[in-house]
């Protein structure tokens, strides 16, 4: 293909203007994302009862019964975790007269509208989707999404050219700006699938309802919401009999759609969660979602009659409609729950990757816009220098000050965990900003990528003083420890360390003309 | 370079629609069994012509073209539905 050099220019100006609109946010849905890759490990970091071991199915009853009795609400329609799935216990959800979602565990059955244990994990996951906006921020991220995907489309179009020629070239030497071109290139070429990926699944994620009303006037006649329950859940949608029967249990609809997907030829299938409607009546239906090995789209369900655990429907890997194989495939490519153990470390490494994508973005368009032959440089690229690394860096500071205080607060004030960790995260994230804007950017830069490494050493030293578990001695047990964000915390903070180091020789010993130099210099 | 970015918004928005709506109701089976392939397809299809709006030498290009073949495509889309040849 053959793209003249006026075309060239067109698309270069989009990239640019769509990268610097849409970076800052993916910056920060990246390097969030990235954590949130682990957000199994979170709450047990956060909270070492949890370590103490899972719950048994008969807890898990006890709590289907307490919430069922005591909340009339939830027994038109309400949701469980299955002990040991995504926490090791258990938990139920239901939305109040008010529609506001409550949960509630064994030991709380009244219920709250925080999750209990993963306050944590999950101001990083809304920190990733929305910018820890509420409301607006998941459209905000959807359209930040749509950029995101134009910006690859521009960018492959403007390196297409040079593509397979400079894949595998990294250049360091005198011309910087060769090198950070380099480095962007290669990132984003490399990992381009991925990226393709996460933008479209990113629309798709924060802005399907609004997508959905959009198209179904134009293309599905108005029959598109009728048509939705079918093609994303698996049970019937029955309306209630008004007539009571017996409830069912926990131990009958597991055993049931275990043995439900044994006769369908799937091996392994482990309840992960339920959805239950209309619960003690006749036509009371309950849809158990599980994980099975072995299939892109390791999620499949199963929706068995509560009281008789009569099987209903069945939508498993290998067996299931296209709308449910393409759902489960989506939602497994996009957050990395397919495969073995080694692809959550790949996609925490395309998450940081993604991250840097960014980042040098920025750093291209600053070096792009240098004066070669002068100390002083204009004002718009040093601004953009002291944006740049306020908000990214300071946004990598922030979420390490969550994670330290979410120990101080399940120290001293468990209930104060949520509102705690919030203040902390966007003070200290307003307070880098303000301090990069003060500072000239390499100084910013320095100062902040060493507050950066401290801040996340503190991480492992908070959990290490406040749990007694250092990371030494849980490293060794596995993956789903809390030993193990302690390990990336040291890791990461040894990588700020070192970026901070980089920064401050690159301020003695780099051209002098430029936002990256020693301000003392140029006086 | 505005004028072409809000063809890829708007000509491009209808043309994306008529596309997903072409794949959904010419899909195997009622258009109710490919809803989710169809949703998907939308977003890149849109990605797609708001950045493939700037090939176009200008705005009028731009807003022609991707309009007229909107236009096309939500007339055959029509046609199949009227005469029933989907479902």
């Amino acid at each position: 293909m053959k793209i003249s050099s006026a075309m060239l220019r067109t698309f270069n100006t989009v990239h640019t203007w769509v990268g610097l609109a849409a970076g800052f946010a993916l910056f920060v849905a990246f390097y969030a994302g990235a954590i949130t890759v682990f957000h199994h490990a979170l709450p047990l970091w956060q909270s070492p009862h949890l370590q103490e071991g899972v719950q048994s199915l008969a807890d898990a009853q006890r709590l289907l019964d307490g919430v069922l009795e005591r909340h009339p609400e939830a027994r038109t329609h309400m949701g469980m975790l299955f002990p040991g799935s995504e926490l090791p216990h258990s938990i139920a959800y239901w939305q109040d007269a008010s529609g506001v979602w409550q949960f509630a565990t064994l030991d709380d059955l009244d219920g709250s509208p925080q999750r209990p244990s993963t306050e944590l994990a999950d101001l990083v996951n809304q920190l990733h989707y929305s910018l820890g906006l509420p409301i607006a921020g998941t459209y905000l991220m959807g359209l930040v999404s749509l950029l995101y995907g134009v910006a690859l489309f521009s960018g492959l179009l403007i390196h297409w050219p040079k593509l397979t020629k400079d894949l595998f070239a990294l250049r360091p030497g005198r011309n910087l700006k060769q090198f950070w071109q380099d480095a962007h290139n290669v990132i984003g070429v490399l990992s381009l699938p991925f990226h393709i990926l996460f933008a479209v699944t990113g629309v798709v994620l924060c802005l399907v309802f609004v997508l959905a009303s959009a198209l179904d006037p134009l293309v599905f006649d108005g029959k598109l919401m009728a048509a939705l329950p079918a093609a994303l859940d698996t049970a019937p949608q029955k309306s209630a009999a008004n007539i009571s029967a017996p409830p069912g249990s926990l131990a009958l609809w597991q055993a049931r759609s275990i043995e439900a997907a044994h006769a369908q030829g799937i091996e392994t299938f482990e309840p992960a969660y339920l959805k239950l409607a209309n619960a003690g009546d006749a036509n009371a239906v309950v849809e158990i979602t599980g994980v099975s090995s072995r299939a892109l789209g390791p999620q499949g369900s199963i929706a068995l009659d509560a009281a008789s655990g009569e099987l209903l429907a069945v939508q498993l890997p290998g067996q299931r409609d296209v709308n449910h194989a393409t759902l489960a495939s989506a939602y497994a490519l996009h957050f990395g729950e397919y495969g073995n153990g080694v692809v959550p470390w790949l996609y925490f490494l395309l998450g940081l990757g993604g991250a840097f994508l960014f980042y040098s973005g920025n750093l291209l368009w600053i070096e792009s816009r240098r004066k070669r032959r002068q100390l002083q440089q204009s004002r718009t690229a040093t601004n953009m220098a002291r944006a740049t690394v306020g908000l990214c860096i300071g946004f990598c500071v922030a979420v390490s000050a969550a994670f330290v205080a979410a120990q101080v607060f399940e120290a001293i004030a468990p209930g104060q965990i949520d509102a705690g960790i919030r203040r902390t995260c966007f003070a200290s994230w307003a307070l880098c900003m303000a301090w990069a804007a003060m500072r000239a950017p390499a100084q910013a830069a320095r100062e902040l990528l060493w507050l950066a490494a401290g801040v996340t050493a503190a991480v492992a030293i908070a959990h290490g003083l406040v749990s007694g578990e250092w990371f030494w001695s849980g490293a060794a047990r596995g993956p789903r420890t809390a030993s193990f964000v302690d390990v990336i915390a040291i890791a990461m903070s040894i990588a700020f360390a070192m970026l901070a180091r980089a920064t401050a020789y690159r301020m003695r010993h780099g051209d002098p003309n430029s936002v990256w130099a020693n301000p003392a210099v140029r006086s | 370079m505005w004028s072409r970015a809000l063809a890829g918004v708007l000509p491009g928005f209808f043309l994306a629609a008529a596309l997903t709506g072409l794949v959904a109701w010419c899909a195997p089976g009622p258009w109710q069994s490919a809803l989710v392939p169809s949703l998907i397809f939308f977003v890149p299809a849109w990605m797609l012509l708001l950045g493939g709006a700037f090939l176009f030498a200008d705005g009028r290009r731009a807003w022609g073209w991707l309009s007229a073949a909107a236009a096309l495509a939500f007339a055959l889309l029509w046609a199949l539905k009227t005469l029933d040849w989907v479902r």
